[in-house]
């Protein structure tokens, strides 16, 4: 049993900074797994664990995403290998493209019974390549799982709607996206982060993949932080008596 | 530019094709079984799929493909459901395209704009294919008048080709809360230390006339309170008059979901916490003497 | 050699543990370290200035490539008052001279980098793991243990900083004491290169580093300091923690008080603040050093209290590479003769008295304590200081005194003698 999990490599949220003129900055970014993707590798992880077989970590993006503290942190979550797609050609690809990349290198594997995706990336959080990925592969795919149970050649999938809960028979392979409370994502221990050292990790150049000339159906026309609304911003220091009084004075007014 | 409609929720097909006047001429909806007037008020033409038994939504999605095919209108629009999502990739998948999800904004011109980065920044993009799909909540396209023409056409079930099993079906138990058309909300976040602490925020949300929501760590890694009350980029996105937010940070991913509300109270231990950037008043104060004091004060 | 056995286990990835096992590896050891935060350098804390003679002699021309922020070439230290400030500054040449040089950095990229090099080396680094304890088998360590896992090696190397759990379990030391430690909280404050420069009256790439007495630690045993990074300037408070006991203000009231000061606001105007830390600081220097030597376990660095503490400024960082450098040296010694017990190992203790860290911290061995014995110094001084250069240069109208005799009035009122038995107290401890 192979399962394929895809995990995106994004610019760690927390260190993103704005400019004053609203534009953002990536400079004091480091690349890290995207959030809901962790989720993604704990159930790939899972399901090898309880069904035997192995697990694939697949990524695409530019050149930086060949990192290697990063392919070691996957790779002490559970995957046995890596396959990248790593080349400035697929900087900020669209999901179309980013689908299509995935497709590529899924079919250099070839052998695998089920492909994972997150719920959605943590920078764009499209929600799409999953079902993109699913339709160019010509294979089931299903999105919004909390639970999955592999048996003889199928998944049973529990899926969880707005206003509905779902039990899903689907055939394999296929390519399921996960939300993030499928699971909790483990923290790697000692002994896996040192095992890491030692697995594999394959690097593709786009060509390599055959995707050297995807063209994006998208085009950005800005990033812009959001404007921020301005706020009186009248906080008082303190938990005495009179700084909780006083608060309580000034917040009486606008709960009338 | 010819619009196509499609909904989960014949609610959001009105509402969606109502405000698709704002970016189109012609306003065509797909409708599942159309046997209702209500949706020929509001389009141009409605194309109706004869209902199969025991289908999911989602097996319409090479019908819906067909007729796109058929009819090649420039833009599509989804309400932005988990199963509109699915099909919608599906769909883009087969037209070589990709989907603007989630917008916050969609122009004339094609223009979309949604969050990125967890709410930090806005991106405006544009499709370059000649079929453009995005999903968009009903309010973001204010709604105009309705001008149907009332024609209604049959158009025939493609059979899918892979289909999924469904198994078991329920309905999700309903909430009692309705955050979003709330007038006040009271946010609760990592701040409080147990479960049983929610009981004191309740009673301020009742002496204050308030519902309470939470940040989505109280709802997913702690389950304190349902998945459905949790405020923020993946969450709830609320404007009520008065957001109070008690021990929440004040992360952009929580805030874009509040930020839009008129008068913004926080109360947080830590003076470096960001939510103070974006309040109006607020105590740097441990909540759990502030809301005792609120709660004796403001009876 | 199996998987779980290493010739080397390094716990803390801090300078001292670093560099330890760069050293280690470079000789063909295998070598692991272990650091707790999500990557070297992202949990530790320092004022900011580094003095390469130590990383000198280990990476020759390490400035050239290290992410170092800026060369010191401007040393300012100032007497402060709440209303007032008196700064003497030294600029030269020689402190920027090969050997002598110094350079501000900020730890999380500093560590990386050293990290880096050490993995280059060959060292398998383990982030986001805390070791939890020792394998300890009669008397003798024999590796770590971290959550379920153990692993093994010849020897073990606690470069946990200045709280070591480890050497404590070891019972090489107790709890720390009020007395044995300070406590430092600090602020990086994002400014351009431009603003630092015109600022500080800096030429590219050099920089200041500026130390304050007096009111920053609220007169108590402590004080500021403030260095130019490339970008941001780190600024902060230390205290010792039996003074901080006594004091009416905490130290982060200390830090806000220190930058609304009249002569320090102006200099961060319209800077951002991007990272706010505290952190512990060993105090008692050449008296606090504690057992570091054991069957198959070394301690080094924080963890050892390789550190001085000069009351307004702090100097760990080069006895921290110094350190490593005699630990390396004492478990090569040990790996050739396959011999990692405690009689042997005694060999790091002499490589240490030859060094520069014992000789220099023999030399300050009774300044901490000179410091805290004679509060005036951050308590009188300032004030006189300040009263001096009041007099001078505040024109009243009144009728000016006579220069020495008003200087006089000031130092009488701090009393001649105290003055003097501080001057000469001050001398000889150093
Ligand atoms: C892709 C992605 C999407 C996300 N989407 C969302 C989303 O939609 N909504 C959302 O909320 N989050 C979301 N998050 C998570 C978000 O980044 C933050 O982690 C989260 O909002 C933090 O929640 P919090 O403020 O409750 O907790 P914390 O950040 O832990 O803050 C707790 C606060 O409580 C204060 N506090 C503690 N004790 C007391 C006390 N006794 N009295 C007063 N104050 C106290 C602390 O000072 C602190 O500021 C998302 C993250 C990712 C990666
Ligand atoms: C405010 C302040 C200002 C200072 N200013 C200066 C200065 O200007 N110049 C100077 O030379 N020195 C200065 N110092 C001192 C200097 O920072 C320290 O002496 C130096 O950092 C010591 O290095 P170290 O490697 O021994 O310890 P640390 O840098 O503290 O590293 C210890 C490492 O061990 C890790 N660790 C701890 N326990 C475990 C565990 N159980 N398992 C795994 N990992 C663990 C920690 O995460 C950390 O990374 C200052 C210190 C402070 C606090
Ligand atoms: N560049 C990428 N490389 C690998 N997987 C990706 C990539 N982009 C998206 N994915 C996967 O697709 C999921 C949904 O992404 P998105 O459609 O961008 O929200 C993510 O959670 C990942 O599992």
């Amino acid at each position: 049993m192979n399962i394929i999990t895809c995990f995106k490599v994004v610019p760690e949220e927390q260190d993103i900074t704005v400019k004053p003129n609203r534009d953002i900055s990536f400079e004091k970014a480091p690349m890290t797994i995207s959030a809901y993707d962790l989720n993604c590798i704990e159930a790939g992880t899972q399901l090898a664990e309880a069904n035997g077989g192995n697990v694939i970590g697949i990524s695409v993006g530019a050149k930086k995403i060949d990192d290697s503290k990063l392919k070691k942190n996957v790779l002490s979550r559970g995957p046995e290998s890596i396959f990248m797609v790593a080349d400035d050609k697929l900087e900020n690809i669209d999901t179309y493209q980013t689908a299509n990349a995935l497709k590529a290198v899924a079919e250099k594997i070839k052998d695998y019974d089920l492909i994972l995706c997150g719920e959605g990336s943590a920078d764009l959080y499209a929600q799409q390549v999953g079902p993109q990925l699913g339709q160019l592969l010509s294979l089931p795919a299903i999105n919004s799982v909390s639970k999955i149970t592999l048996a003889d050649g199928k998944a049973i999938v529990e899926r969880t709607l707005e206003n509905e809960l779902e039990t899903l028979e689907i055939s394999l392979p296929a390519v399921i996206s996960v939300t993030s409370d499928i699971n909790l994502p483990r923290i790697p221990s000692m002994k896996q982060i040192l095992a890491a050292g030692k697995k594999s990790a394959t690097i593709w150049s786009a060509e390599d993949a055959g995707i050297g000339n995807l063209s994006a159906t998208l085009g950005v026309i800005e990033t812009k932080a959001p404007e921020q609304m301005d706020r009186k911003k009248d906080i008082v220091q303190g938990d005495s008596e009179e700084a909780i009084k006083s608060f309580i004075t000034k917040i009486q007014e606008v709960l009338k | 530019m010819k619009v196509f409609v499609f909904a989960e929720n014949q609610k959001a097909l009105l509402e969606l094709c109502c405000g698709a006047r704002q970016i189109g001429e012609r306003i065509e909806a797909i409708v599942i079984n159309s046997q209702d007037d209500k949706d020929t008020e509001v389009a141009d033409k409605v194309w109706s799929i004869p209902q199969q038994d025991n289908a999911m939504l989602e097996d319409y999605t090479e019908t819906i493909a067909a007729l796109l095919e058929r009819e090649k209108p420039d833009l599509l629009i989804f309400e932005p459901t988990k199963r509109c999502k699915l099909i919608a990739g599906r769909l883009a998948a087969m037209a070589g395209t990709s989907v603007m999800t989630d917008l916050i904004e969609l122009t004339k011109e094609g223009e979309g704009s949604h969050l990125v980065y967890g709410g930090a920044a806005i991106r405006k993009e544009k499709l370059n294919t000649s079929l453009a799909i995005a999903t968009i909540g009903p309010g973001v396209l204010q709604g105009s008048k309705e001008t149907g023409k009332g024609e209604i056409e049959l158009f025939p079930f493609v059979e899918p080709i892979r289909k999924i099993k469904v198994l078991n079906k329920e309905q999700k138990p309903k909430l009692s809360v309705n955050l979003p058309s709330a007038k006040r909300v009271i946010g609760v976040g990592r701040g409080i230390a147990k479960e049983e602490d929610l009981g004191m925020i309740r009673q301020l949300a009742d002496v204050i006339n308030a519902e309470v929501g939470c940040s989505r760590p109280i709802a997913e890694a702690e389950r304190w309170m349902p998945k459905e009350t949790y405020i923020g980029v993946s969450g709830l996105m609320l404007a009520p008059e008065v957001y109070m937010a008690i021990g929440i940070s004040g992360q952009v991913q929580h805030t874009v979901g509040m930020n839009r509300s008129k008068v913004v109270i926080a109360i947080n231990k830590d003076k470096n916490a960001p939510i103070f950037g974006q309040a109006d008043y607020g105590i740097v104060g441990d909540l759990y003497k502030v809301v005792p004091a609120l709660l004796d004060q403001l009876k | 050699m199996s998987d779980d056995r290493f010739d080397a286990i390094i716990v803390g990835g801090g300078i001292a543990g670093t560099v330890t096992a760069y050293l280690l590896a470079k000789e063909g050891l295998e070598v692991m370290l272990v650091e707790r935060g999500n990557y070297a350098g992202s949990k530790n804390v320092t004022g900011g200035r580094i003095y390469s003679h130590s990383l000198e002699k280990i990476m020759p021309g390490f400035a050239q490539e290290a992410p170092v922020e800026r060369k010191i070439t401007r040393e300012k230290i100032s007497l402060m008052t709440e209303e007032s400030n008196v700064t003497v500054e030294f600029s030269s040449t020689r402190l920027g001279e090969q050997g002598s040089d110094s350079y501000s950095v900020l730890r999380g990229v500093f560590d990386q980098w050293l990290a880096s090099k050490a993995e280059d080396a060959g060292v398998q680094m383990v982030t986001g793991i805390r070791v939890d304890d020792l394998i300890v088998r009669e008397g003798k360590v024999c590796g770590v243990i971290a959550g379920e896992d153990e692993l093994e090696a010849n020897v073990t190397i606690l470069a946990d900083g200045v709280n070591s759990l480890l050497a404590q379990k070891l019972g090489y030391r107790g709890e720390l004491a009020p007395h044995q430690v300070a406590v430092g909280v600090k602020e990086i404050i994002e400014l351009s290169a431009e603003v630092i420069d015109n600022r500080f009256n800096c030429r590219e790439g050099e920089g200041t580093s500026w130390l304050f007495a007096g009111i920053p630690s609220a007169g108590k045993v402590g004080g500021g300091f403030l260095y130019t990074n490339k970008t941001s300037i780190s600024l902060g408070v230390v205290s010792t923690l039996s003074e901080l006991i006594k004091a009416n203000k905490t130290l982060p009231q200390m830090l806000e008080d220190f930058k609304s000061h009249p002569s320090i606001e102006p200099l961060l105007k319209g800077g951002k603040m991007m990272e706010y830390s505290g952190h512990l600081v060993p105090e008692g220097g050449f008296h606090m050093v504690p057992k570091i030597i054991g069957d198959g376990v070394l301690v080094v660095g924080d963890a050892a209290g390789f550190c001085i503490n000069l009351g307004y400024a702090v100097r760990g960082m080069d006895f921290a590479v110094g350190s490593a450098e005699c630990a390396a040296k004492a478990v090569l010694k040990a790996n050739k003769a396959q011999d990692f017990s405690a009689g042997f190992l005694q060999c790091y203790q002499s490589f240490l008295d030859e060094s520069f860290v014992m000789k220099d911290l023999k030399h300050y061995r009774n300044f901490p304590h000179f410091l805290e014995e004679t509060p005036r110094i951050f308590n009188g001084y300032p004030g006189m200081a300040a009263d001096i250069m009041t007099d001078l240069f505040v024109v009243t109208g009144n009728p000016p005194q006579p220069m020495m005799k008003m200087m006089m009035k000031h130092v009488k009122n701090m009393g001649m003698l105290n003055i003097a038995k501080d001057g000469w107290k001050g001398v000889r401890s150093l």
